[in-house]
């Protein structure tokens, strides 16, 4: 419309690469900093065509609309609906607050007693409701080839996940599941799961991943190793 | 309320979203029924913002094929448009408040957020993979190859098929790599050897045309 007087038309160009995320981080960032220096005529003349180049591939996307897998509603819907982390009060009930939050990825909870850091503090929020109010929050699940899924919900920035284990078989007697957070220096273990653990769902809070790429699930005799030396049963990539 | 927007009612409600988008603004009935659905969105956002988790089931109904097919798109791959899908809507449940009706409609806000994490995704990939052969030199695929016969009323995505198919070919590949592949324009213009000024102008050429041919405010 007015934009006649434009200073710095090569800025304006980069309103549809900005829109359409197809810049660098560096690229982004070094953008943002010429439009605040540009004067707000420029930025609003930017931000209108950011605008327009998402609501028309807002309506691109019916193009490409496909059917979701079905579970996944149900993941999601259990997940909210007990998931009360912004209505708690800061000093009360932390514990009612963790076991929301575990709740918010398993489908059902069961409380289990495992060999895992549980550690809901009377102070701070749990490590679990943390990794949900994580700007990175991630998920990753996999199927476990002796049946059941596992899914771990991390955050870098918190450095800490929430593993939800569903209809896993027990492991054998005499025997746990241990898991491991696996980095370049080799496997740390993650705690141990039993029996009495595994079934029909479990979640564990995994702190520290530190700089670990994978969770490895192994079976370890009696009530776990030091270091794997069983079969590895199922891993999943922590990225 | 009149005949069309009661039958528009009956609908599952994702159903209701593409045909009210897809009605032409003509003045009548039904435009009023494109608004009612652009507000619905709105009150549902806002809603959500509430923890109010009927809304969130509605607009999940809402948007999940929009969203999950343009993650899915982009990833290219079932289990991590899953992941990412599962991500996106946690990110929508936890930050429903910060949409700004005034900075767009709610379903722009939803992809662009959705179209943001698929990108982070299929960058984090790359990087780990060193560009495997999944992510290397996939041949171009229209969109319209992607599509679920069911998902989207027929006419709206013939109506964007068309409107995608009166690009040029370098407007849409340019698009294609930039938004469904998840690279930077300077990668584009690496792929296509031909310069930044180009790929911007075909970039920005392609979306004005796409806008026109939408009928985009």
């Amino acid at each position: 419309m007015t934009h006649s007087q434009v200073p710095d038309p090569e800025l304006l160009d980069l309103a549809v690469p900005y829109a359409l995320h197809a810049l660098s981080d560096s690229e982004r960032n070094a953008l943002e900093g010429r439009l605040a220096a540009a004067g707000l005529a420029m930025a609003d003349a930017f931000y209108d065509e950011v605008r327009a180049v998402r609501e028309t591939m807002a309506v691109v996307s019916a193009a490409s609309a496909e059917e979701p897998p079905v579970e996944l509603r149900g993941r999601l819907l259990s997940a909210v609906a007990n998931d009360n982390v912004r209505s708690l009060r800061p000093s009360k009930r932390r514990r009612t607050a963790w076991m929301s939050v575990a709740a918010a990825l398993a489908v059902g909870l069961i409380t289990v007693g495992i060999g895992v850091s549980l550690r809901p503090s009377a102070q701070a929020p749990s490590t679990a409701e943390q990794v949900f109010a994580a700007s990175d929050v991630h998920t990753i699940s996999g199927a476990i080839p002796a049946g059941g899924t596992a899914t771990v919900v991390f955050s870098r920035n918190r450095n800490a996940g929430v593993l939800v284990m569903n209809d896993v078989p027990p492991p054998s007697p005499g025997t746990v599941y241990q898991m491991w957070l696996v980095g370049d220096s080799g496997p740390i273990s993650a705690g141990t799961m039993d029996a009495k653990a595994v079934a029909p769902s479990t979640t564990a809070v995994l702190t520290e991943l530190g700089s670990s790429k994978k969770l490895r699930f192994t079976v370890e005799p009696g009530s776990g190793s030091t270091q794997p030396t069983g079969q590895i049963i199922a891993e999943l990539p922590l990225i | 309320m009149g005949s069309v927007v009661t039958q528009l009612l009956e609908r599952p409600f994702d159903q209701r979203l593409d045909r009210a988008v897809t009605l032409p603004g003509n003045g009548t009935e039904n435009e009023w029924v494109l608004r009612m659905t652009t507000v619905d969105l709105d009150t549902l956002l806002r809603r959500v913002a509430q923890r109010d988790p009927e809304a969130f089931a509605a607009l999940y109904d809402a948007t999940r094929s929009r969203v999950y097919g343009m993650v899915a798109r982009v990833l290219r791959d079932r289990g991590y448009s899953e992941e990412t899908t599962q991500d996106v809507y946690l990110q929508i449940w936890r930050t429903a408040e910060s949409y700004d009706p005034a900075s767009g409609s709610a379903l722009a806000w939803l992809l662009t957020l959705a179209h943001r994490r698929a990108v982070d995704r299929v960058r984090a990939e790359q990087a780990a993979s060193q560009r495997d052969s999944r992510y290397g030199a996939t041949t171009l695929e229209r969109p319209a190859d992607h599509v679920s016969d069911a998902v989207i009323a027929g006419e709206e995505r013939q109506r964007v098929t068309a409107c995608l198919d009166g690009l040029t070919d370098l407007q849409r590949e340019c698009i294609d790599l930039a938004y469904y592949q998840g690279m930077t324009y300077v990668q584009v213009s690496e792929r296509l050897s031909a310069n930044l000024a180009t790929v911007k102008s075909r970039m920005r050429d392609g979306l004005r045309a796409l806008r026109t041919c939408l009928g985009v405010g």
